[in-house]
């Protein structure tokens, strides 16, 4: 039974499309069969971020009206094996998605993967309410920011209200993921620590992300920083692609970096 | 935290947290029926089918647990 999971946020700039991309790149490394859909119509990103823009001949649009089947529409990804993904169109805007159409391409792509992943345009107009129509699950991206964990809490509040599921009198599963942790400012008391996030959105958490500069490079090369077995983020996404197979792993230990000096520092203050 | 934290101001993440809380409050509370004003309009109907009707007020509250909404009527002398 396939799963359709939204990654959405409200606030737009806090890395729902980094995290679709890893989520769905870590999810197809573990054996599973992943598709990556970008919802974000007319400004399309997710392609960079996978670094399968060159490759793009037809978008999740020209499928929806017919200009070309499912299967021509979606790119394989050479590199992981399991992965798959859908663009979104860059000429259209979100006005051409509606229902109906969105049902079809979901019901089309429930019968060939174990995970459709969408990414969810920022805001809560039509286009949100497309990418969450049909999620069984939701992953709610949010920074350790007020704005970020308003908007956050402005979605969580209108998620069930407009999906289907919902409707049927069954509720989307809603999990936090907290983006861009600093530990040296958390430390410092100076960044909402994940506790006093959870504290305020009441939703359990799926995964926290340290800020890392790492994570530029991966978007530079189109890379997905889950595929460097090295990197601390990388192990962040990874986490969360095992959660969301119902693996109970422990949550990263962020601390701060710290040399003597700083340490001798801390004393003092 | 030192123990010469004590003695500082607030830190700002505590602020944050607290300013947050408050808004979401409000929000919260304000935002839980999408047509809030459709439905007075609908009560002060049905209610004026029945008596005078001066105004009506509805106010949501929430804790823990529960939900409430209050109707309050307040009626013609």
């Amino acid at each position: 039974m396939a799963t359709v999971i939204t990654i959405t946020s409200g606030k737009g700039g806090v890395g729902k499309s980094t995290t679709t991309a890893n989520v769905a790149t870590a999810l197809a490394l573990l054996g599973k069969k992943v598709v990556a859909v970008d919802f974000d119509i007319g400004l399309r990103n997710l392609d960079m971020i996978l670094g399968l823009e060159n490759r793009i001949v037809y978008d999740v649009v020209d499928v929806m009206e017919d200009r070309c089947n499912l299967a021509q529409a979606i790119i394989k990804d050479k590199r992981t094996p399991n992965l798959h993904f859908l663009p979104a169109s860059q000429t259209k805007d979100k006005t051409v998605l509606n229902k109906e159409k969105v049902e079809k391409l979901i019901t089309d792509l429930k019968k060939d993967f174990d995970y459709i992943i969408i990414d969810s345009p920022a805001g809560i107009e039509s286009g949100f309410e497309h990418a969450i129509y049909l999620a069984d699950r939701a992953l709610i991206v949010t920074t350790p920011e007020i704005s970020s964990v308003r908007d956050a809490d402005r979605v969580i509040g209108i998620i069930d209200a407009k999906s289907k599921k919902a409707q049927n009198g069954e509720e989307v599963e809603k999990h936090i993921i907290i983006n861009r942790i600093k530990p040296e400012l958390v430390e410092k008391g100076e960044m909402l620590a994940i506790d006093d996030v959870l504290d305020i959105l009441s939703l359990p958490l799926i995964g926290v992300v340290p800020d890392d500069e790492d994570i530029v490079k991966s978007t530079n090369l189109g890379k997905p920083i889950v595929l460097d077995e090295k990197s601390m983020v990388g192990e962040a996404f990874r986490r969360i692609a095992k959660r969301i197979e119902g693996e109970d792993v422990p949550f990263l230990d962020l601390k701060a970096k710290k040399g003597f000096f700083n340490k001798l520092k801390g004393l003092f203050k | 935290m030192s123990f010469f934290d004590i003695f500082k101001k607030k830190k700002s993440k505590d602020v944050a947290k607290d300013r947050l809380m408050m808004m979401l409050a409000y929000e919260r509370a304000n935002t839980k029926i999408d047509n809030l004003d459709e439905m007075k309009k609908d009560l002060i109907n049905v209610v004026k089918k029945y008596l005078n009707v001066k105004d009506i007020h509805i106010k949501t509250s929430s804790n823990q647990d529960i939900e409430t909404l209050e109707v309050e009527i307040l009626l013609q002398k």
